[in-house]
């Protein structure tokens, strides 16, 4: 059996005094593609931000990439550089001079040579025509293309993300899903991410955890997205009105 | 007005027209480089606000028998820091904060300045600026503030592009978000002090914030946006300067109306160029 990539132990982290994540255990296999699902105010995007050190977090243990975490939250530099973390929503001013091989090359670590990687990570997303494009002249579906560009200008084991909720544009989420699943074989990408949509977790991810402040379950897709364990997690208000609008 | 020209024209060999335009190229640099950032976090009225409270800091410095750029500059940082905190802690809306804070310091610098017996510094120059009073003793510290000002700017550039994409994602890149805020804030702070002396305090934002924002308009990348800003500030101080001294004006008010007049070139050309595009590109579609 192949060491985890992450392994967390009883995981607790309080925000102004409020547990919101109480007593998380899981682990993270190499190559894996997991995603975090729960009801809004469930502690998601507090777990995943505590994992990747910008959170501190109360009890418990995180142990990421054969580090273990200290409660502070801060990671050390040599971890830091093989994880990437992409928030949900970029703060971007829409009136911001940066252009798309600029913000690239920030993703690259010191040690990186940037002449090179920079057009490499352009040429793998496949916008190496946008290089010169303001960042905030992109559509949605080409910022995704660069913000993954970002993240992988430089060699990296882990990527923590929050999926935007779908509605708007149900092409990019799809051409994002896709993108990523290449990055996974390609170069072995471990892949974490938060998201709302159920369809694409059957489709793509291998295990699932299911958050509403404790672990609710745990597993693959299969036995996790049950409408018994979806009505465990949602409420069954909510399984109901998935299912009318699925089927 | 040719023979005004001329005789300005003669007025760069005298040694106080020297000091003021080494003094304005200066303040112009060190502006447009603090201005670029502080436009892209959105500071550009609390660049309002210091520039009206360092009135307050001069109006103390004349009440207490001390050189007004003595304790300027101390009183600048210390009011940025006081702002600073009042933000993060108080529940009123930045801009409404930020408002009280600039009337309440320049109010009472007004009744400050009225009550000192036989005002010693003329309350135009204040308001507008004296470039023309720039000394050599002024320009070392001025020297100075461009140095760290610049090796700073250099070796914090991923972090301030960072920091101005999206503070979350900088704090994952291991960027010291609060200290880089705080390091910017205090040189916001001692650029707006320093160039007190060139553009007054009324303008002073606008001397800060006009060529980053008529960078904006020309660039297409953030080393671009950053040198163009610095260049434009240095640029409207030479030629805002001459300006002053063939009309007879205060330096201020000249070296902001330059600005004022690229922004509107700037603004013009943006859009000739947006229009040539857009033809050329429907013109390549066909």
């Amino acid at each position: 059996m192949t060491a985890s990539l992450l392994e967390v132990n009883d995981l607790c982290i309080s925000r102004a005094g409020h547990e919101v994540v109480s007593g998380v255990s899981f682990a993270l296999q190499p190559g894996s593609d997991t995603a975090v699902i729960g009801p809004n105010g469930a502690g998601k995007s507090t777990l995943v931000q505590a994992l990747v050190g910008l959170l501190p977090h109360q009890g418990g243990t995180i142990r990421l990439l054969g580090h273990t975490l200290p409660r502070s939250g801060r990671l050390p530099r040599e971890v830091r550089d093989q994880v990437a973390y992409l928030p949900q929503k970029l703060l971007l001013d829409g009136r911001f001079p940066l252009s798309v091989s600029e913000f690239v090359r920030l993703g690259c670590s010191p040690c990186c040579n940037h002449r090179k990687a920079v057009p490499a990570a352009l040429e793998r997303l496949q916008v190496s025509h946008l290089r010169r494009r303001l960042l905030s002249e992109l559509s949605g579906g080409e910022l995704q293309r660069v913000l993954l560009a970002f993240c992988t200008v430089h060699p990296r084991k882990l990527l923590v993300f929050a999926a935007r909720r779908t509605g708007r544009d149900p092409q990019a989420a799809v051409q994002l899903q896709e993108l990523l699943q290449q990055l996974r074989l390609q170069e072995g990408l471990t892949i974490l991410q938060i998201t709302h949509d159920l369809s694409m977790v059957r489709r793509s991810s291998d295990w699932v955890l299911c958050l509403n402040r404790a672990l609710c379950c745990q597993g693959p897709p299969e036995h996790t997205l049950s409408r018994e364990e979806l009505e465990r997690l949602y409420g069954r208000d909510y399984v109901l009105y998935e299912h009318s609008h699925h089927h | 007005m040719a023979p005004e020209l001329i005789s300005s024209l003669s007025l760069w060999q005298e040694p106080f027209m020297q000091r003021a335009l080494i003094g304005g190229v200066i303040s112009g640099i060190l502006g447009g480089w603090v201005g670029s950032i502080a436009v892209l976090r959105q500071l550009s009225f609390f660049a309002e606000a210091l520039g009206q409270a360092s009135l307050l800091g001069i109006s103390l410095a004349l009440l207490v028998g001390l050189s007004p750029p003595v304790l300027l500059w101390p009183f600048a940082l210390g009011f940025a820091w006081l702002l600073r905190e009042l933000l993060k802690r108080s529940s009123l809306s930045a801009d409404a904060l930020l408002s009280l804070m600039c009337s309440g310091a320049l109010a009472l610098s007004v009744v400050l300045l009225s009550s000192l017996p036989g005002a010693r510094l003329s309350l135009q120059q204040l308001l507008f600026g004296d470039i023309l009073g720039i000394a050599w003793a002024d320009l070392l510290p001025l020297t100075l503030l461009l140095v760290v000002t610049l090796a700073y700017g250099v070796t914090s550039r991923r972090a301030q592009i960072l920091i101005s994409v999206d503070p979350v994602l900088a704090r994952s890149r291991g960027v010291a978000v609060e200290t880089h805020r705080l390091i910017l804030l205090g040189l916001l702070a001692l650029v707006v002090a320093a160039s007190i002396k060139a553009v007054g305090v009324l303008l002073i934002s606008g001397f800060v914030v006009i060529p980053a924002c008529v960078a904006r308009l020309l660039s297409r990348s953030f080393n671009v946006y950053v040198l163009l800003a610095a260049a434009i500030g240095a640029l409207s101080a030479v030629v805002g300067l001459f300006g002053s001294a063939v009309f007879n004006q205060p330096s201020g008010p000249m070296v902001v109306l330059v600005q004022a007049l690229l922004f509107v070139v700037a603004l013009l050309a943006g859009r000739w160029v947006g229009q040539t595009t857009t033809a050329a590109s429907v013109d390549r579609a066909r």
